[in-house]
């Protein structure tokens, strides 16, 4: 059966993956196959998004008194143990670096330079240093971030899935959905951020990848991103949207 | 991939758990003041014990005092985040017990009865809830009741569809119909709240 024929099906399977009730062989698949097909996975995080609220419904009911002493002691104690490694006198590499707050992850590379010369000015022996290298290793691999979007329509039908890579300042749109405007017409993107104008991040080719070059500036503080339906070409610069929004989405900061 | 208002206690909650990243004690507790009775009632849907559920939270509050700097990177509102931090401490913590099946199995017998046979209204307690579980609530509340314990039990106790005709002693053809229907309504009905 090709599945990729059957919207109505893959629809249920992201939804049966992300309620749970997919089990096993086919799990697996499911996963498989969603790992080269971007419709599956933009429909799986829709799901799931949409799931993840059964949990907050349920009926509510106060604890005992006694669980937040309970908790508050688990915290005193664990940050007693932090404070102790800290408190050392040669305190070992992974005290001072978590002691630091360092390994919250996102360390901007000034902040690891910065201390790598502390650690080094203090590297009293060469047992040290091993260890130094080690954690600046692993510190300077921290997550890249980037944004995603799953832009839907008012069915709230996947259509276009967004990927920012900062490191290559490009924007990626992937078409998930079935959707193909007509040859007198473009697609165009537009950043929605919040009090002020809607910014154009770019006008979309035919292909089923497109890739724009974007500023990271353009994607923080905006919320939204949308598509609208403009004459062939978009916009002239400058301008704003003339046509309908077709499709729309939240933008979400994630690591890789 | 949520919605918020400037005001809304979805803001609240999210600056609380930034702050409990920073290790700020003070903002645990507010966090635990505002959402430990929901919480509670998540843990005892998914352990069906009090005593078991109070460990869970309990757990469940210590575990996000670890990991509150990892919330940013998710997709969840924050008070979702938090119920799926319980469900997971709750599952972990049946599975520590499945050695003990004999009355494991009596308590669940017994909630699940209270609930699927009962026809309990739809109540929603609206303080601390985000948009989106207040969208999911209105379309929930459309599904029959059978439909929509069905649903909230697979997805909170992390059962199969045998799993789940066992526990509810229903025939399994019946709970995937349930399943099933239950989540095409839902997804026709959110899709006018996206």
């Amino acid at each position: 059966m090709n599945i990729q024929n059957n919207p109505s099906l893959m629809d249920q399977l992201a939804a049966s993956y992300a309620l749970g009730t997919l089990r096993g062989g086919a799990r697996r698949r499911f996963e498989t196959l969603a790992r080269d097909n971007a419709t599956l996975r933009a429909a799986a995080l829709v799901w799931q998004s949409r799931l993840s609220s059964v949990a907050e419904l349920q009926p509510q009911e106060a604890p005992s008194p006694v669980v937040w002493k309970r908790i508050e002691n688990l915290i005193k104690a664990d940050k007693e143990a932090r404070a102790m490694q800290a408190a050392r006198a040669v305190p070992s590499a992974m005290g001072w670096w978590s002691s630091l707050g360092l390994w919250r992850g996102g360390a901007a590379a000034g902040a690891i330079a910065t201390l790598a010369a502390v650690v080094v000015g203090l590297n009293v022996n060469g047992r040290l240093s091993g260890q130094v290298s080690e954690l600046t290793a692993k510190l300077t691999a921290t997550p890249e971030i980037e944004y995603v979007a799953v832009l839907t329509d008012d069915k709230a039908s996947a259509s276009l899935l967004v990927t920012f890579d900062p490191k290559n300042k490009t924007l990626a749109l992937k078409r998930v959905g079935n959707f193909r405007e007509q040859p007198d017409k473009s697609l165009e993107l537009w950043a929605l951020p919040p009090g002020v104008a809607p910014k154009s991040l770019g006008v979309m080719s035919a292909d089923p990848v497109v890739r724009l070059t974007a500023a990271g500036t353009d994607m923080r503080q905006v919320p939204t991103l949308a598509i609208t339906l403009e004459p062939k070409g978009g916009v002239p610069p400058g301008s704003g949207p003339t046509g309908p929004i077709l499709f729309k989405g939240a933008l979400i900061e994630t690591p890789k | 991939m949520f919605f918020m208002k400037p005001e809304s206690p979805d803001r609240q909650l999210i600056a609380l758990i930034e702050r409990v990243a920073q290790a700020d004690e003070s903002a645990l507790r507010e966090l635990y003041e505002l959402t430990s009775s929901k919480l509670y009632g998540v843990a005892i849907r998914v352990v069906s014990n009090r005593e078991w559920a109070e460990d869970v939270l309990q757990e469940a509050f210590f575990n996000i005092w670890r990991i509150a700097g990892d919330y940013k990177a998710t997709l969840s509102p924050p008070m979702a985040w938090m119920a799926l931090v319980v469900r997971s401490r709750g599952l972990d913590f049946l599975r520590r017990r499945a050695s003990d099946r004999a009355d494991l199995m009596q308590e669940l017998d017994d909630v699940i009865s209270d609930t699927v046979a009962g026809d309990s209204a739809n109540p929603m307690d609206t303080t601390q809830a985000s948009e989106q579980a207040w969208a999911l609530h209105q379309c929930l509340g459309r599904l029959e009741h059978k439909q929509r314990e069905v649903v909230s039990l697979a997805y909170l106790r992390d059962l199969s569809h045998g799993e789940l005709a066992e526990q509810l002693k229903l025939p399994l053809g019946t709970v995937k119909t349930w399943i099933r229907r239950g989540l095409e309504q839902l997804r026709g009905c959110m899709a006018r709240f996206a």
